[in-house]
């Protein structure tokens, strides 16, 4: 039964007093007394909790959601996976530990654009070493760019670096006519850096601290398999060299990652932690029960129903800050059912977002009525999506089917966890409700999250859960996504018009024109609904007050080597 | 004088098998207890979804989440809403909830368990009684599959078969019966080298006969005791598929899902646990009270008392 009732961790235990019965013999309830009294005291010495000893030792124990997919900057998309990237490599610019818009230098000492900032010169530290002792050059950097914009690696988010001239040419010809030499990338010598781009970008400091620009260290990569293979043995701990504040120790498949202080890096004096291991929780709730019983410093999430007891109590542990992300439902628009138009357009004005928010997901989560969300001051996304049965009704009518029933039978995916279940299982009522969907069509299918993004990547579902979180603070991190030819679009949609007022967006200097094309881009994209959103994230953790120096940030990109542990 | 013996008046009438082993199994008050729950729980699980107006399991109200027992209110689109045993954290009723997972559970523990005892029992019996060579490749092949990893089997065939609620109970059936089976043989080895088998032989009977007839009444004790202990076996197995995504799918729920979704939530709504588990921890004791009282009932030699 360990499986269906978890068993309470042994630290959380005492004996509890026992009613001993007149019946039983004094001999017997003198033995029995003793020990009892031995159980308690050895229960009442305060024993060392896990995240005691971690904290003495300068550990930090984190959740970190499901079990890494790969340790290589240029294969991971999930943000659990981003975080151990970021705590073993370094980039050239990277996240100030309280300020999102702040640029912390990494690799990079300085770097200068040109006016139009399109030319951009970087000049690296001559300090920086990879784990072994070499030195971190500007060829590495090169040789990384191209590593993921190999159009053989297929990395399922090269399109990151689209921002660079040629890029989306060279990643996207598999005929090998462009040439690598075309694009924008040139080390001028070993320590300075050159990324030309074809339109102006202000905001490229912000991109370049994404776990796609950070570099690989060529001689190991090419050691265990050449530059394009996936999944070799580089990764694994011994293998693995790095260039960040931490390496790479061990990785127990299943249970965690563990990084320890990188001896060679060049700030490791800043450095506060000894190292960082990264927990693989599936089930929010075991993981809540191992916050309290000691084992970890950090959670990934904080299961819903749990929020209003932490917040009954005024536990300082319980933290809720807004998130720049977005929980959305994708279509497959290239299957019979989904590829229609109007019945994407039903589903998505059946669904009660603000019973969502305030029921089943309870962390102040904001309702979206767009997919990107909006920033104080910055883009304002239009307020398109809204809750309408009647209209919904109207649509699936358009669609072609006179009554919800007679709606073919589809598939609804999510990956493993108890929170996405329990959106689902709302969001096919409300169907039902609504529409009259039977609910006995749509089947929900669950599977564990690397099986799971395969499934989305091969467009082998109908209706799907995602979520995307974004790599800097511009629209453009969302809105990019459903372009044509993005490698993380996903839906098989692909739109011209949306296509070319991308483009036409790229080329405007002026931000508020810019924004205006942008919110014309979205329109196209929510009068289309390749996908639905249902709500903006807030993030939600519990975190142990041992822990210091992690701010509140909207883009959730904590730098490790700031982070401090100290015991009250 | 008479060397034979007097012949009573009335001739006494002839009792059954089954008849005596019902009159012994009526006094023990334990075993008739559990009988007459299990057929209280199936009747409610089969007859109950039937009444109007009993409350859809998946319909969900999320204004009235996490209502406790006994609490009622009203619903978003303005109906009244009571909930026997409360309602979880999407407002689905719990008692409707337990009512048809009951029906999942039953039905795998019930189909399962049969698939498990058809086969086992003849596959064991046939086996043990041939004997030779025979017994030696039926019994290799028994180990074979002992070794499979059960629930890579599982994935393999739900990958294949898709995810079919009768798949899980051919699987867990197709896993269960190697148990069954080796103790089937074992009995009928020690059985066929009794008098009453060389007498059956001596007369004639046809192999089939013997092993139909004679043998495999006799190994009823221990399968019955067996049976009763593979049931919950089989109804935590399938709570396990569940869990990992390969059983019950959400919305719908089995005991087991139940269970494990009310320990998730223990600390905030601990109602969502203890009402399942009642449930299932009764039905359970049940079946080993009544399979215990059965097998007393049935082979009064091998009774304790």
């Amino acid at each position: 039964m360990n499986l269906l009732l978890p068993q309470l961790d042994q630290t959380g235990y005492s004996p509890g007093p026992n009613r001993v019965q007149s019946r039983i013999q004094q001999g017997t309830v003198l033995v029995f007394g003793l020990i009892l009294c031995s159980l308690l005291l050895s229960g009442c010495g305060k024993r060392e909790s896990k995240v005691d000893r971690a904290t003495r030792e300068g550990m930090l124990l984190i959740g970190n959601g499901g079990e890494p997919k790969a340790l290589d900057p240029h294969l991971v998309t999930s943000v659990g996976d981003s975080a151990i990237m970021r705590a073993m490599f370094e980039g050239l610019v990277t996240y100030h530990p309280s300020n999102d818009a702040t640029h912390a230098p990494g690799v990079a000492e300085r770097w200068e654009a040109n006016d139009k900032k399109t030319v951009w010169t970087f000049y690296l530290r001559k300090n920086a070493k990879w784990s072994n002792g070499d030195p971190v050059t500007a060829h590495d950097f090169v040789y990384s760019y191209h590593r993921i914009l190999h159009p053989e690696m297929g990395a399922p988010y090269a399109s990151m670096l689209y921002f660079l001239r040629n890029a989306k040419e060279y990643n996207t010809d598999k005929e090998g006519k462009v040439p690598f030499e075309d694009v924008g990338v040139k080390a001028l010598d070993d320590y300075t850096l050159e990324l030309t781009l074809p339109n102006p970008t202000p905001f490229l400091p912000d991109v370049l601290k994404h776990t796609t620009w950070l570099p690989v260290h060529k001689p190991t990569i090419e050691k265990y398999g050449g530059m394009t293979e996936h999944f070799t043995d580089w990764q694994k701990p011994g293998n693995s060299v790095s260039n960040g504040a931490f390496q790479v120790t061990k990785w127990r498949v299943g249970s965690y990652v563990r990084v320890e202080k990188n001896p060679y890096y060049w700030d490791k004096d800043n450095v506060k932690l000894n190292g960082v291991e990264f927990y693989a929780f599936e089930n929010s709730f075991t993981e809540e029960r191992a916050f309290r019983n000691g084992l970890i410093h950090k959670t990934y999430v904080v299961p819903p129903n749990l929020i209003p007891l932490y917040k009954e109590k005024k536990s300082p542990e319980l933290r809720l800050e807004p998130y720049i992300g977005t929980y959305f439902y994708r279509f497959n628009c290239t299957n019979e059912v989904t590829g229609n138009v109007h019945l994407r357009r039903a589903l998505s004005a059946a669904i009660d977002r603000e019973q969502i928010v305030k029921y089943v997901t309870q962390a102040g989560e904001i309702p979206a009525y767009a997919f990107t969300p909006p920033t104080e001051g910055g883009y304002q996304p239009p307020r398109r999506v809204k809750f309408d049965p009647a209209e919904a009704k109207e649509h699936l009518k358009n669609a072609g089917y006179a009554k919800g029933s007679d709606v073919p039978a589809f598939s609804l995916f999510i990956n493993t966890s108890e929170s996405h279940t329990a959106v689902a299982i709302a969001i096919l009522d409300m169907w039902k409700t609504h529409l009259g969907i039977d609910p006995k069509k749509v089947t929900i299918k669950n599977q564990e999250w690397k099986v799971y993004q395969v499934t989305i990547q091969d467009l082998k579902y109908d209706v799907a859960r995602s979520g995307w979180i974004g790599d800097y603070l511009d629209p453009k991190t969302f809105l990019s996504l459903f372009t044509s030819d993005d490698t993380n679009n996903h839906t098989g949609w692909a739109n011209d018009e949306y296509d070319r007022l991308f483009a036409e967006s790229d080329n405007i200097g002026d931000e508020a024109k810019r924004f205006e094309k942008l919110e014309q881009l979205e329109n196209v994209l929510l009068d289309e609904l390749p996908i639905t959103p249902i709500y903006w994230y807030t993030t939600k953790y519990l975190l142990n007050d041992d822990v210091r120096n992690w701010n509140p940030l909207l883009l959730d990109n904590h730098p490790f080597k700031a982070v401090e542990l100290i015991a009250d | 004088m008479s060397l034979l013996p007097r012949h009573s008046e009335t001739i006494e009438k002839g009792t059954s098998l089954g008849r005596d082993a019902w009159l012994r199994l009526k006094k023990n008050k334990l075993a008739m207890m559990s009988f007459w729950f299990i057929i209280f729980i199936t009747a409610a699980c089969v007859l109950f979804p039937a009444f109007p107006g009993f409350p859809d399991p998946n319909k969900t109200h999320l204004v009235l989440k996490s209502q406790g027992p006994f609490s009622s209110g009203v619903s978003a689109e303005g109906e009244k809403v009571f909930f026997l045993l409360g309602s979880d954290h999407l407002g689905h009723d719990i008692f409707s909830r337990i009512i048809h997972g009951g029906r999942v559970s039953l039905m795998v523990g019930l189909i399962a368990t049969a698939v498990s005892l058809t086969i086992g029992l003849i596959y064991g019996a046939v086996a043990g009684f041939i004997g030779g060579r025979t017994d030696s490749v039926m019994m290799r092949i028994v180990d074979i599959l002992y070794a499979l990893p059960f629930f890579i089997t599982v994935i393999i065939l739900t990958t294949y078969f898709g995810n079919h609620l009768w798949l899980l109970f051919v699987c867990i059936g197709a896993v269960e019966w190697l148990t069954m089976a080796r103790i089937v043989r074992a009995q009928v080895q020690s059985l066929s080298k009794q008098e009453f088998i060389e007498a059956a032989r001596s007369l004639g009977l046809s192999k089939w006969r013997i092993i139909f007839r004679h043998l495999i009444p006799n190994t009823l004790g221990p399968v019955i005791v067996y049976t009763t202990l593979t049931v919950p076996a089989v109804m935590r197995l399938e709570a396990i598929l569940s869990f990992l995504g390969l059983g019950v799918q959400p919305p719908n729920a089995s005991w087991g899902s139940l269970i494990k979704e009310g320990a998730d939530r223990m600390a905030s709504d601990p109602y969502l646990l203890i009402f399942p588990a009642i449930v299932f921890g009764l039905t359970l004791f049940a079946l080993n009270f009544l399979g215990d009282g059965l097998r007393d009932a049935l082979d009064p030699k091998s009774s304790k008392d």
